[in-house]
């Protein structure tokens, strides 16, 4: 097991930087989706690859989630992989906010068109803000109703045994409609997000 | 005479970099709170005639504080200095009595545009 911790000046720095980044991708889907997008303090802590298929677990239960995972890979070994998950029931609701006939546009469609906004806006806030640059993997679909989120954690965590897990929340209140974005730095790029942590610290 | 701000973020950094990008010379008293709840308290007491204040705080958030400053009639200059940049939310925080919305990370000079627009400086 890898001996890392997170002081609390880095959690600290880290939990702005993530501040404006989610800021930034909440406003751009309020304005898609136009409607109000409430935002909570993001929560930041280290888990272990083992542990997260159990806390996904505890979080959803049995709830029908559809989850969407994408990898980004930025300089100086900042690498991970951003999650976004879907309660099916408020699923249904988007094509409401939408304003779409039903079957004009697939759920999945729609899904997909609010990950990519949310992920390339906080990607892009987030890059901005540490001067790097991020590039980002397709995304994958999955769907607790077809396949094990449990399988795709496990096989997500194949090569670590500890990462920064983020936490986001974007609510929209007004229609019942909830995505959670979860943001994990996994291995040896914890240390390399610690550098750049760092560096904005000593600036200050 | 010297200015008393008190800056109110949960994040130091935050509060930090508020704090650098105050206009070089700005002869002010600086206090510090880092959530909503400590922010009312000390407005209570009248200690700041300025309050740059953020939204996303734990305890009580930005808009709590503005409502409470609004009832208590204790608000005095408020600039929020915010990373939730929603058209809505600052047409919010202008209805709640704020005199002006700054996105974050703060820039130096559109901090200085608004102290100067309002006789801060």
């Amino acid at each position: 097991m890898i001996e890392i911790t997170i002081t609390e000046e880095q959690r600290d720095c880290l939990q702005e930087l993530i501040n404006v980044a989610m800021g930034r991708a909440s406003d751009k889907l309020a304005r898609y989706l136009e409607t109000f997008v409430h935002l909570q303090v993001p929560h930041i802590e280290l888990v272990s690859s083992s542990e997260l298929p159990q806390a996904f677990a505890e979080t959803y239960g049995d709830d029908s989630v559809t989850l969407l995972s994408q990898g980004f890979y930025g300089q100086d070994g900042i690498t991970g992989e951003t999650l976004l998950i879907y309660r099916a029931d408020h699923t249904k609701n988007i094509a409401n906010i939408l304003g779409y006939e039903p079957d004009e546009v697939s759920e999945m469609e729609q899904l997909t068109d609010i990950s990519s906004i949310l992920t390339t806006t906080f990607l892009n806030g987030l890059a901005e803000q540490i001067d790097n640059q991020i590039a980002y993997s397709a995304p994958r679909v999955i769907s607790s109703s077809e396949t094990s989120i449990e399988k795709h954690l496990q096989d997500l965590s194949f090569n670590w045994e500890l990462a920064l897990k983020v936490a986001i929340s974007y609510q929209v209140t007004d229609y019942e409609f909830n995505c959670d974005m979860v943001l994990l730095i996994p291995g040896v790029a914890i240390e390399n997000i610690q550098q750049v942590l760092d560096q904005i610290l000593e600036e200050y | 005479m010297t200015l008393s701000v008190l800056i109110c973020d949960d994040s130091a950094l935050a509060r930090k970099q508020v704090k650098k990008s105050f206009p070089e010379n700005w002869n002010v008293d600086v206090r510090l709170a880092s959530n909503g709840l400590e922010a009312i308290n000390m407005m209570r007491e009248k200690i700041a005639d300025v309050l740059f204040l953020d939204l996303t705080m734990p305890e009580l958030d930005g808009i709590s504080v503005l409502e409470l400053l609004k009832l208590k009639k204790l608000a005095n200059y408020v600039i929020v200095i915010s990373a939730d940049i929603q058209p809505e939310m600052q047409k919010r925080v202008t209805e709640l009595g704020a005199l002006a919305f700054i996105q974050k990370p703060v820039n130096s000079e559109k901090l200085s545009q608004i102290l100067e627009e309002y006789g801060l400086l």
